[in-house]
């Protein structure tokens, strides 16, 4: 009398074997993903205002523009352009557009990276409303640039007017 | 105090017209200081030296001349923030390079001012994208004919006067 040998119910794969390997590459990228992030930077533009530090150490007036990009990882330096816009008849106009600057992260905070210098000299006791913009690149350590743009939001007054350019 | 003196304190509240017209007035006073200072880091290939309250490294690697900075008392220097090439005809390299000592001479002033009244604020090295002696500064790193026509209308003799004589 012959024996038959039942076929093994766990030798028959329920889920193809094409969609296993799909769903391991899937958890593999995911994983990836969340726990190695392309590293961010960010732009961090302060509102433009009337600087009473050289107020009191140059006795002139000026408005200033105070600017830091923030990375997710240590960076080596970022360039940018700034520029301080002033609302003139409700028209956009803008008043100091600074020339290119670069500044350096520090061991202290390797991360981030703060523009100084930025301030144009203004008449006080006109009030006028800006705005800060900037953009610009970051190169992180290991040499990845990542582009960076930002603004200070919306026109806030101060009481100091700059001439246009 | 002298003007010069002043900017020496200054810091980061140099205008870009200040230090335009520092970096002139450095250039014509410092000739023979900066021709001296560039044989020696053309023989030696690297040279230390001290401007305001910062101490200065240049390098000198495969025709490439580099810089780094620190504020003095510190450990950390900066990286190496400008190059310029070097062309192997020493009389062309000594003018480049006097242009490169005032340069960077600036960038330092401007980051680590002499003790004043003047309030410093906390952050990393910051310098102008591209040297003054280029036409790329002011061009602001586009075309060259605009940043010729530029240079030639900007006028920085008011602060270069004052630098000069008072």
């Amino acid at each position: 009398m012959p024996i038959t040998i039942p076929k093994s119910i766990l030798l028959t794969p329920k889920v193809p074997s094409i969609a296993v390997v799909g769903l391991m590459l899937a958890q593999f990228v995911v994983f990836n993903i969340v726990n190695n992030p392309e590293p961010t930077c960010t732009l961090r533009v302060e509102r433009p205002h009337h600087s009473t530090s050289i107020k009191e150490s140059q006795n002139f007036d000026a408005i200033k523009l105070n600017i830091t990009s923030k990375c997710t990882a240590p960076q080596e330096y970022t360039r940018i352009t700034a520029r301080i816009q002033k609302l003139e008849n409700n028209r956009e106009v803008t008043v100091s557009t600074f020339l290119s600057r670069a500044a350096n992260s520090t061991a202290k905070v390797p991360t981030e990276a703060t523009f100084k210098n930025l301030f144009t000299k203004c008449k006080f006791g006109v009030e006028s409303s800006y705005r800060g913009s900037a953009e610009g690149f970051v190169i992180l350590k290991g040499g990845k640039e990542v582009k960076v743009s930002g603004n200070s939001g919306k026109y806030e007054p101060e009481n100091c007017s700059i001439g246009t350019e | 105090m002298s003007y010069f003196e002043e900017c020496l304190r200054l810091g980061e509240w140099l205008s870009e017209a200040d230090r335009r017209a520092l970096y002139r007035y450095l250039l014509e006073s410092n000739k023979e200081n900066y021709k001296a200072q560039a044989n020696l880091l053309l023989e030696n290939s690297s040279l230390n030296k001290k401007i305001a309250n910062g101490e200065v490294v240049y390098t000198v690697l495969n025709s490439l001349v580099t810089y780094k900075a620190r504020k003095i008392g510190s450990d950390e220097f900066t990286s190496e923030m400008r190059k310029m090439n070097l062309i192997g005809i020493p009389i062309i390299d000594t003018q480049r390079l006097k242009k490169f000592f005032a340069q960077s001479d600036v960038d330092v002033i401007q980051n680590f001012p002499l003790a004043g009244e003047n309030q410093e604020s906390e952050g990393g090295f910051c310098v102008d994208t591209y040297p003054y002696y280029t036409l790329a500064y002011y061009a602001n790193g586009g075309n060259p004919i605009k940043g010729l026509i530029k240079k030639l209308r900007t006028n920085d003799n008011e602060i270069l006067t004052k630098l000069r004589t008072l």
